[in-house]
């Protein structure tokens, strides 16, 4: 993290679903921060609520769902407080998504060109031809081949990766100053992917934009993040610079990931590590995490860690034992891997 | 497009003939086992063999096939085809072309659903999509349980209240308050009035749609609510489109699909309706026409209107395709 005041700055974020079983809380206090021309990489294991915290944000949550607390500060304004007409209106120009399957997230009956400008049009009075050209315009920032004749066609007759580059500029059309992008390319072709990866970060450099990228792929992280936000049952366990994150992890939770990174070419989701997750509705006392910690004191079966501390300079994490686990400190010699990639 | 349609119109076809060839043999196999229906030209008087002959050779029945149960008589089938491919339907059984009687009755159907459909989608459509989008509120429950409420009345039971119970005083009322000509009046007459085919029409159909419609609420609002949860919805959301728009082009456009094809299923079902509406409120269309004939064993007559119906079945399920590629790109391009 640098000085510069951040442009998206999520707070103590805590989302509750109704369920039939009850209250379920599935985002439970998350911070980070985004600033402008930076890439953020939100990672944590399925469940973890990633996807709803973004839906959160961009005021998408479905009836069932509510906020608790917190607040998602755009530029100073607090995203969460405004009315939601008002919240509506914000989304698409300050902030907008990119959702993971192009195939279900675009609308299969209207055409490309038509979904493009869409939100244009519903905001300025601009001709068929301006906003034909402008669609135009859209699909040659993606990269989409043969712009001009493409725009009258479905979303079906699109390749996945031209697919996932149409829902792109989609979310581009209105110029937002932060881009949440939910696991981009998971459904894509490992060669694909990585195209469309890096067309993402060259328009976020080109346009400074803040971007969250939220994915399971350790890989894409070290590749285009800047920061990094790991995610645990719900709320942020660290925050820090990708290298800082990644050559000393201040969390066991993002120390146990690195060390169970796969060999290249099945990295495609996150690396596995023992235990599963606690559900929304089965977390453990204290800190969520001390089932598979290895580094579990009593302290952490009672005592719940405060949220994200800075241990260091840049380095926030959420342990009682930041300092030392940053340190490298206190490892059991039997969760030491052999063959540490890093 | 153009060989989706071709495609549609040739199936049609086959369709058809299929229909045709079942129609030929039920009723060949009925005049087998049941008689000569060339006795019923002659009422209660016995004809004399010469004049029982004249009648067969003039209504196509002289063919020995008729004599032989389980003969599928192929040739007057065959000969039958030739003579509708060439606009000849043929008389009933007392000489009046097919044809006229069709362009007389036919009309007065068409106009009762007309006002049928008419009213079916929009209430269809509007109590449907007001039950989407306030899914789980008061609104939606009372959409609801009005129309497990229609569907409880039968059309007929329904048809019978309005014409026994509801038409007559007020028809009475009408009558001395704005006079016998006056719309009101024409509206609750009781029964059909060929010289004010519309006025007289309106209700019995709007009361036919409306027991029609209930089903219909239902679909619009089951694919609806689909649409509402789907994916590209959210996207439509995130763009930050007021919700207005998002219900208009995303929601409802999108649902628009599976409520088509529904039209076209619906459509045999209010020709059914629409016979029993007829018969109560004395409307001369081709239900009428059609008992009529199945009644007298009038043979070239039912051959020739349950044929013209299936045509016209058969239209509108490929206006139905037609349209349903037009919604839907993804078909349009299979
Ligand atoms: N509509 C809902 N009703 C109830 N619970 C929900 C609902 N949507 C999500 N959840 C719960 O919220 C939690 C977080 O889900 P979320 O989709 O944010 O996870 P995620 O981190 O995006 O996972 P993935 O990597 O699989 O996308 C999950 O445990 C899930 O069960
Ligand atoms: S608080 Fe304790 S259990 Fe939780 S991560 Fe830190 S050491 Fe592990
Ligand atoms: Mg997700």
């Amino acid at each position: 993290m640098t000085g510069a005041a951040p442009l998206l700055e999520v707070t103590d974020l805590a989302v509750e679903f109704r369920t039939p079983g009850g209250v379920v809380r599935a985002v439970d206090g998350l911070t980070y921060q985004v600033e402008a021309g930076r890439t953020l990489a939100i990672v944590g294991e399925s469940g973890s609520g990633k996807s709803v915290s973004s839906l959160a944000v961009m005021g998408l949550l479905g009836p069932t769902a509510h906020v608790t607390r917190g607040t998602a500060r755009l530029n100073g304004t607090d995203l969460l407080a405004l009315p939601p007409r008002e919240h509506r209106a914000r989304c698409g120009q300050d902030v907008a998504m990119v959702f993971q399957d192009a195939l279900a997230a675009l609308n299969p009956v209207l055409t490309v060109g038509f979904q493009l400008t869409e939100a244009l049009r519903a905001r300025h009075r601009i001709s068929r031809g301006e906003a034909r050209q402008r669609a135009v315009e859209l699909l040659d920032l993606v990269k989409v081949p043969h712009a001009r004749e493409r725009v009258r066609d479905y979303p079906h007759q699109f390749s996945g990766g031209m697919r996932q580059r149409v829902m792109i500029a989609c979310a581009l059309a209105l110029d937002p100053k932060v881009l949440i992008a939910d696991e981009p390319t998971t459904a894509l072709d490992v060669t694909v992917q990585a195209q469309v990866l890096r067309l993402l970060a060259e328009i976020q450099a080109e346009r400074q934009m803040g971007l969250v990228l939220i994915t399971h792929d350790l890989g894409v992280v070290a590749g285009v993040a800047d920061d990094v936000t790991v995610m645990y049952a719900g709320r942020a366990v660290e925050q820090a610079g990708v290298l800082g994150a990644f050559r000393s992890p201040a969390h066991p939770y993002t120390r146990a990931l690195l060390q169970s990174v796969p060999q290249l070419g099945s990295r495609t989701r996150l690396p596995v590590i023992p235990g599963r997750p606690p559900g929304p509705g089965d977390r453990p006392a204290g800190c969520p995490f001390h089932p598979r910690c290895a580094l579990a004191q009593d302290v952490c079966r009672a005592d719940p860690p405060p949220p994200l501390v800075e241990a260091a300079p840049g380095r926030w994490s959420a342990c009682h034992f930041a300092g030392d686990v940053l340190r490298g400190a206190a490892v059991p010699a039997e969760t030491t891997p052999e063959g540490d990639p890093r | 497009m153009g060989r989706y349609i071709l495609r549609r119109v040739l199936q049609a076809v086959g369709t058809l003939f299929l229909v045709m060839v079942v129609l030929h043999l039920l009723t060949t196999f009925a005049i087998q086992l049941n008689g000569n229906p060339a006795l019923a030209f002659f009422g209660e008087h016995e004809p004399s063999a010469s004049q029982l002959a004249a009648v067969e050779k003039r209504y196509g029945l002289d063919d020995p096939c008729y004599d032989q149960v389980g003969n599928p008589c192929a040739g007057p089938f065959v000969d039958r085809l030739v003579a509708y491919a060439q606009g000849d339907f043929g008389t009933n059984l007392r000489g009046r072309a097919v044809t006229e009687i069709v362009a007389q009755s036919a009309p007065h159907t068409l106009r009762l659903f007309v006002v049928v459909t008419f009213t079916w989608l929009t209430i269809g459509m509007v109590l449907g999509s007001v039950a989407a989008r306030w899914r789980g509120r008061p609104a939606d429950h009372g959409i609801r349980f009005t129309t497990v409420l229609v569907d409880a009345l039968p059309v007929f039971v329904l048809l019978l209240l309005y014409k026994f119970v509801v038409t007559v005083p007020v028809h009475q009322w009408a009558r001395s308050e704005f006079g016998s000509e006056s719309w009101p009046a024409l509206w609750f007459r009781p029964s059909f009035d060929a010289d004010h085919p519309w006025a007289t029409v309106l209700i019995p159909g709007i009361l036919l749609g409306v027991s029609g419609s209930a089903a219909f609420v239902r679909l619009v609002r089951a694919s609806q609510l689909e649409s509402y949860s789907g994916e590209h919805v959210r996207t439509a959301r995130s763009k930050g489109l007021p919700e207005r728009y998002v219900v208009l082009h995303h929601v409802v456009r999108n649902s628009s699909i599976p409520v088509v094809t529904a039209v076209g299923l619906v459509f045999t079902e209010a020709l059914a309706g629409a016979v029993v509406t007829e018969g109560l409120m004395n409307i001369n269309g081709m239900g009428g026409v059609l008992w009529g004939a199945v009644k007298g064993s009038d043979v070239s007559l039912v051959l020739g209107v349950v044929t013209l119906l299936a045509v016209v079945t058969v239209v509108v399920m490929i206006v139905v395709d037609v349209l349903y590629a037009a919604l839907d790109p993804r078909i349009r391009y299979e």
